[in-house]
């Protein structure tokens, strides 16, 4: 019995100090392998005689995404003898990035989703380029300027763009053709279309003429010449300009009547709307053209420039750069790579054609590979007076919290032109003082 | 003497037993939630700045008309679903339990959704419910009826998450009712027969006080769940239409990591915190009596 217990005793002591000295053990061994890479990188550079320093690169890609950064870093490698470009996915990057810049592990450089730059660069986690960019040489006119401006913050420059999209409107050539009708060039146009492509059987709507939603109604706003925040830092949804846009919709829905709210919902890939027919027409981006065509038997489909509002055309610009972390090692290394990659063209070629991604480099866009392209052309004219979503931090918050539940509650019939902008002003403005910057 | 002397020797052991566990506990619960309670208090964004700024997050949380939608949202799932999910359970796990063949099939069925993940349960449900060419209207279109575009209307798009919500976790809960039901003694059933109790009775008298305890953890596992609802609405509807399904840890998680205001995320996170205790506590008054938990 005694001895039972003594034993039971000792098992308990031994779980207690397996686990405590697993707790700390981790952070420990994998503080030690960190410390061991650092210190030991130089000895081994030289044991080996390749001199190479190290670029850690992260991002967010997986997959096929990530065997295309591969492609770029191997390419980058090759083509010189004093970096190594490693890239590292990393799922939860941003969360990642936050951890990783107090601890001192931060990567050197670091694909970027633009938009993020106005709520990260006051922080003082990005390093300025501005020094490389006239050291060098660079000329900014090779790049979009709005590209180039959502990864600004104040005067200083964070990253350069290596890809840019914006949305055009695509359009089912069969049944345009069946129809008789050419694509749409104005608002008015594009009503006609869609009350023309739309087929209802009783109360069930069979083909919806034209797909649109909440999330798009910053085009549909510049479109109608309106701002969607002003210079004074307010939301500007509620003037002519945003009633113009939603009365539109209301024609679209309510009197043309050719869709419906949620009609493509849990449609995925292979039962798309768009790629079965049942949509006619719909506002989208250059990353759907390779799904599309994947069904090329059963979808011919066309891509136009967006058609003009009583403001003129409007399209929103999106896309990722490359940046450099304050905390990086390695920033010489880094700007090289990033200069490699975005500023010389042949490279952003090599890049877009690897990942049929628009480059940030406009030069890299006089080849025969986009000028060419019938789908893609289209999204080079676009691109030239796309215009990039408000720098504003609270700006994506303010979309998602107050706009586009106003705007759904309008759709839905529960709410007039005049509530909907009120409220979605108002509470838009709250959003937007309570995340600026202090 | 000898006697106390046990007993002393027991506490040690028990102490000694239940120190691991509560060393993890201290070191992953008490530990974080103490910090958490003072980043509440501070402008903390993980990058550049922590400083004091006393009670003005709370201050804010009070205008904050978003953290107020979306807690009526997640009390309005609460109290449809906490209810509905104890009855249902109850009531299935009564059926799987008559020794009948074929039983050991409909409990392996209704089990089936908690082994799917909540993610890929809720994109096949996205297609059940479309308006259009979904399973569920297309049913409803036989009787007559139009049905709605249930997860893109306000009046139907909360609801629909407590529906498949009930769906995917009635099993669970269907479980711990039937290892309740499995542990009430056969002589109660057999004296209540004699006082010539009928069926009904003696679920009333018999069954249900016997299962206090099984319906207080459920009830409970359940309140917690339903005010910390996040999965299903994400998937299903972002949140919308008109934020009719914006959840409160959805909007903590966007102020925190997406907006990198930590300080004031971990405020609502705390509100949250201080209504899911008193919940619990007004649940556990309801169930006290009769039961030893």
């Amino acid at each position: 019995m005694q001895k039972v217990k003594r034993l039971s005793v000792l098992c308990i002591l031994v779980l207690f100090v397996t686990v405590v000295s697993a707790c700390g053990g981790n952070n420990g061994s994998t503080g030690n392998t960190n410390n061991s890479e650092d210190s030991s990188n130089p000895s081994t550079e030289n044991t080996t005689g390749a001199e190479k320093t190290k670029v850690t690169f992260w991002g967010d890609w997986g997959g096929e995404g990530a065997k295309q950064f591969e492609t770029m870093a191997d390419a980058f490698n090759a083509s010189q003898d004093k970096y190594e470009v490693e890239y590292v996915v990393q799922e939860d990057m941003i969360t990642k990035f936050l951890t990783s810049s107090r601890s001192g592990q931060a990567p050197d450089i670091m694909f970027w989703d633009r938009w993020r730059t106005s709520l990260y660069a006051p922080k003082g986690v990005l390093h300025p380029i501005d020094d490389f960019v006239t050291e060098d040489g660079i000329d900014q006119n090779d790049f979009y300027e709005e590209a180039l401006k959502e990864l600004s913050y104040k005067d200083s420059l964070y990253g350069l763009p290596i890809t840019v999209d914006a949305r055009a409107l695509f359009y089912n050539k069969t049944l345009f053709e069946e129809k008789g009708l050419t694509p749409p060039t104005t608002w008015e146009e594009l009503r006609h279309a869609a009350r023309e492509l739309t087929v209802w059987d009783g109360d069930k709507l069979e083909r919806a003429g034209f797909s649109f939603g909440p999330w798009e109604y910053n085009m549909y706003h510049w479109q109608a010449g309106g701002e969607m925040i002003t210079e004074d830092g307010q939301t500007g949804f509620n003037t002519e300009a945003g009633k113009q846009a939603l009365q539109l919709w209301d024609q679209l829905l309510n009197e043309d009547k050719v869709y419906k709210l949620g009609f493509e919902q849990g449609m995925g890939e292979g039962t798309d709307a768009f790629v079965t027919g049942k949509v006619a027409m719909l506002n989208t981006g250059p990353w759907m053209i390779s799904t599309y065509k994947k069904y090329g038997d059963e979808l011919d489909f066309g891509v136009v420039d967006m058609p003009a509002g009583p403001g003129g055309k409007a399209s929103v610009m999106g896309g990722f750069g490359l940046v450099i972390p304050e905390a990086s090692q390695e920033k010489e290394g880094a700007w090289a790579f990033l200069k490699w990659w975005t500023a010389n063209p042949e490279n952003a070629l090599l890049w877009a054609k690897t990942s049929f991604n628009i480059p940030g480099n406009k030069k890299a866009e006089e080849d025969p590979f986009f000028q060419e392209d019938p789908y893609l052309k289209p999204f080079l004219d676009i691109l030239d007076y796309a215009q990039i979503r408000p720098r504003h931090p609270g700006y994506s918050i303010m979309e998602t919290d107050a706009l586009i539940p106003n705007l759904e509650l309008f759709l839905n019939g529960d709410q007039s032109i005049e509530d909907a902008l009120e409220k979605a002003e108002k509470q838009g403005n709250d959003i937007l003082k309570n995340n600026q910057l202090e | 003497m000898a006697a106390g002397r046990v007993g002393k020797h027991e506490s040690r052991m028990a102490y000694l037993f239940i120190s691991p566990a509560m060393f993890l506990f201290f070191v992953f619960m008490v530990v974080p939630v103490g910090m958490a309670l003072f980043i509440s208090f501070t402008n903390y964004d993980v990058l550049s700045r922590s400083d004091w700024i006393g009670l003005a997050n709370y201050e804010r949380l009070i205008g904050d008309y978003i953290f107020w939608v979306s807690f009526k949202n997640v009390l309005i799932f609460t109290v449809i679903y906490v209810p509905a999910i104890v009855i249902l359970s109850c009531l299935i796990a009564l059926l799987v339990n008559q020794k009948k063949p074929g039983m050991k099939f409909f409990r392996t069925m209704y089990y089936m959704p908690t082994v799917t993940s909540a993610v890929a349960a809720s994109t096949v449900w996205l297609w059940l419910l479309n308006p259009e060419y979904g399973l569920v209207n297309e049913l409803l279109s036989y009787i007559g009826i139009v049905g709605p575009a249930w997860l893109a209307q306000t009046n139907t798009a909360l609801l629909s998450i407590v529906v498949i919500t009930l769906w995917m976790t009635v099993g669970s809960n269907m479980i711990i009712y039937l290892a309740g039901l499995q542990g009430v003694p056969d002589h109660l059933y057999e004296s209540a027969k004699i006082d010539g109790a009928n069926k009904v009775q003696r679920f009333y008298y018999v069954t249900w006080p016997m299962l206090k305890p099984v319906t207080f953890f459920v009830s409970t596992m359940s309140i917690i769940m339903a005010l910390q609802l996040f999965d299903q609405a994400y998937v299903l509807t972002q949140g919308g239409p008109a934020n009719s399904t914006k959840t409160v840890v959805y909007h903590i998680y966007n102020m925190g990591f997406n907006q990198l205001q930590m300080g004031y995320a971990s405020a609502q996170a705390f509100i949250l915190a201080i209504v899911l205790v008193v919940f619990t506590f007004v649940n556990l008054k309801m169930n006290r009596d009769g039961a030893n938990i």
